[in-house]
């Protein structure tokens, strides 16, 4: 038993603090310590700044590409990410499609479409969720009618993240449709260019706009953008569900949060609120601690070459909830300054006014990458055998 | 980091989890729940034969130099069996304090509690004083003391009492024999025997008188903490099996022509239970590392982080154990009320979940990931 880093951990850690230090850029730092979101140009500025580190892709095995961390590194790295006030990477490309496709793809592929998503080069999008196959995604309807060397695509895809910036989207499309639900389904890679495809915006609760609407009328995707068999589409699905995901809880962002909210607490002249507003802190704090060391445990057990099962849905739960949790907090503690909405400077701290936003964006985390609710019902099934 | 139990400290473990499985059943509990000694003579002996008596203290002292985990392993199954016996009410405790109090005599009571012939039991709170231990009731005042005691758990059995009282400002922790108190024997809500003591102006020796001031505050301190630690092994025994017999109770009990664990809501009840269980061993060997050592500052924030936590959430797994059993699980007949008794009760002890928030803003730093 020793919850401590390993002196090779702190050296690292140190290592990666001072990098982080010297290349954060400034306008980035500023607006994630302020609780906006990143815009484009500066999630990729700054996924390209990694890449050429060779960070990016920190989770992926050294042959393609990753930097050959263990899962502690990778855990402390991400820490010290968030701790530096930079924004987390987007999942798409690196976490998700990724790893699909160095565990699936052909050797062809892998070269044509891995060194994008190591540099950052790539935005990816991901195309699951129909308007009628949301938790019960195996009944998506979305078409891929086999025509020669190509696919023709018609059907609709929604609360696709980021489909406005994206250049390629993976995507799960239906190609047999006399099959039973899940083996009908393939995964597809497509390109966002290609004629016959609409992205219409979605507006969230926060005022802003990360979610679309993805519309296919007769696109023609190249046949060797198939990955995998046809059929495999739901196989691909839930590997990722169990994927090693080792910072899926979000502690280091959370830490961060607290940071903030405490810090802002301080920094508000007069601010108003105080013997409760310091014990819901305190609870906050003291999940964190318990979420941290569940996920010290998964890493630590990573590290001696378990395998990271189903209990990532339990961080997954608990994180989101945490998140949840901190960001009701920061709006709840804020009182009249979280209330303007158009004007971030009309009262008092525009961290907390901002933290508005972030609560209402916030509500989407027990719902996306399947809902906590689903989550649950695997975690049933699959651990306890119900 | 390493979250992996050294193999000694596992040995500890499967030794006493078997021994408790073989010689302590759901009806020996109820047999010794009726009983005012809770000392077992066959029972104590093979807990002294299996080295559980030494194991909490130093090798210089004639102990086995466990750390609080391997302690906590013990206390860990006594949980998980509901077992009674006082172990750490009439070895562990009083044998920490006197080692932290650490003079002659302090020492050479503990060498007799290794030896399994002390009876000594810790008489820390007081109705006044109620948490705050550190500031006791009871006055002593040119060698002669008056006040009471309340709650003190003695397994129904001790001879002797060490007391915490105000000396002018200063604390102190005084050895009482049984014979200078007016002793009033109850049960506790887990189940426990405990004792309130009265004292009416008894005249002190100043050999009896085994800390005072600074030291004397170290050393409770330092125990507190310990034990604060070993309540949260304890429900996490309890909460662990009290958890287990439900999922299987759920896969077996059937309504409406099925078992009741096909139902969304039951799963979905189950699996908060198992994730919050997770939790909770986290933060057991989170804070059965950083409570076994002598600086303050990180030993209280780990302690008072972990009562916290099990006060909120071991209380909430036990509550849902008795939901999902239905009405059996409020009958005296099935373990399941058993253990909520014991996991609330272990929620109040030591500082309940309110005094402990307090406890932990007062100590707030900023928390350096």
């Amino acid at each position: 038993m020793n919850l401590e880093f390993s002196q090779e951990e702190l050296v690292f850690q140190q290592e990666i603090r001072q990098w982080m230090t010297a290349n954060v850029p400034e306008d980035i730092r500023c607006c994630i310590a302020a609780g906006a979101m990143p815009n484009k140009e500066m999630q990729q500025r700054w996924e390209r700044l990694l890449g050429r580190q060779g960070w990016l892709v920190s989770t992926w095995p050294k042959q393609y590409g990753g930097p050959g961390w263990t899962a502690t590194q990778r855990y402390i790295f991400d820490l010290e990410r968030a701790k530096a006030g930079a924004p987390p990477t987007s999942p798409f490309g690196v976490a998700m499609v990724g790893p699909v496709l160095y565990t699936f793809a052909s050797a062809e592929q892998k070269d044509r479409w891995l060194p994008g998503i190591t540099s950052g080069e790539t935005l990816w999008c991901q195309g699951y969720s129909e308007p009628n196959a949301g938790s019960d995604l195996a009944s998506l309807k979305t078409r891929a009618e086999r025509q020669g060397d190509h696919y023709l695509i018609n059907g609709q895809k929604i609360w696709t993240t980021q489909a406005h910036w994206a250049d390629m989207m993976f995507c799960l499309v239906r190609t047999d449709t006399t099959a039973k639900a899940q083996k009908g389904i393939s995964f597809l890679l497509i390109d966002m260019k290609t004629p016959g495809i609409e992205v219409r915006p979605i507006y969230s609760i926060d005022g802003h706009h990360h979610l679309n609407e993805v519309y296919f009328t007769d696109v023609k995707v190249p046949v060797e953008n198939l990955v995998g068999q046809e059929g495999m589409g739901w196989t691909i699905a839930k590997f990722l569900l169990t994927h090693e995901r080792t910072t899926i809880a979000g502690v280091a962002d959370l830490h961060y949060e607290i940071g903030r909210l405490k810090r802002a607490m301080r920094e508000t002249p007069g601010y108003p609120l105080g013997g409760n507003a310091a014990r819901r802190i305190a609870m906050l704090e003291i999940e964190l601690m318990a979420l941290e060391y569940t996920n010290f445990r998964t890493v630590a057990g990573t590290d001696e070459g378990r395998p990271f099962g189903p209990e990532s849905s339990g961080l997954k739960i608990k994180g989101t909830e945490l998140q949840q949790r901190v960001s009701q907090a920061m709006v709840e503690l804020g009182g009249l300054m979280s209330l303007p909405w158009d004007n971030e400077e009309a009262v008092g701290n525009l961290v907390f006014n901002r933290a508005t936003r972030r609560y209402n964006f916030l509500r989407a985390c027990t719902i996306y990458g399947g809902s906590n609710e689903i989550q649950k019902n695997v975690l049933a099934k699959m651990l306890l055998g119900l | 980091m390493d979250f992996k139990l050294p193999e000694n400290t596992t040995m500890i473990a499967d030794t006493a989890k078997r021994y408790l499985k073989d010689n302590y059943s759901f009806d020996t509990y109820r047999k010794q729940l009726a009983e005012a000694r809770h000392i077992n003579d066959s029972r104590w002996h093979t807990m002294k034969e299996l080295g559980w008596f030494g194991l909490p203290f130093p090798e210089s002292l004639g102990g086995y130099q466990g750390s609080l985990l391997d302690v906590a392993m013990i206390v860990r199954e006594l949980g998980a069996s509901l077992c009674l016996d006082p172990y750490v009410d009439l070895i562990v405790a009083p044998g920490k304090l006197l080692e932290f109090i650490q003079t002659p005599a302090s020492l050479a009571l503990l060498a007799n509690i290794i030896e399994g012939n002390g009876r000594i039991a810790c008489a820390l709170y007081d109705q006044h004083a109620g948490y705050q231990a550190e500031v006791p009731s009871p006055i002593l005042s040119r060698n002669r003391l008056s006040g009471q005691k309340h709650l003190v758990p003695d397994g129904g059995c001790a001879d002797h009492y060490l007391v915490t009282v105000r000396d002018a400002n200063a604390l102190a922790i005084v050895l009482l024999p049984a014979s200078f108190c007016h002793i009033e024997r109850y049960r506790a809500l887990d189940g426990s025997r405990v004792a309130s003591l009265t004292f009416d102006d008894v005249e002190i020796d100043d050999d009896m008188i085994l800390s005072r001031g600074a030291g004397a505050t170290d050393a409770l301190s330092r125990l507190i903490d310990y034990l604060r630690a070993l309540d949260c092994a304890r429900m996490y025994g309890a909460v662990q099996a009290l958890y287990q017999n439900t999922l299987e109770y759920a896969k077996t009990r059937k309504q409406f022509g099925v078992a009741i664990g096909s139902f969304q809501v039951i799963q979905h009840y189950l699996v908060d239970m198992f994730i919050d269980l997770q939790q909770l061993e986290s933060m057991l060997l989170m804070v059965l590392v950083k409570a076994d050592q002598q600086e303050e500052s990180e030993r209280a924030r780990a302690t008072s982080a972990a009562k916290i936590y099990y006060a909120e959430w071991a209380v909430r797994i036990a509550q849902m154990g008795i939901q999902i059993h239905g009405g059996v699980g409020v009958t005296e007949e099935l373990n399941i009320g058993h253990y909520f008794r014991q996991i609330t009760h272990g929620a109040l002890s030591h500082g309940n979940g309110d005094f402990h928030v307090d406890r932990f803003i007062s100590l707030a730093t900023e928390h350096a990931a």
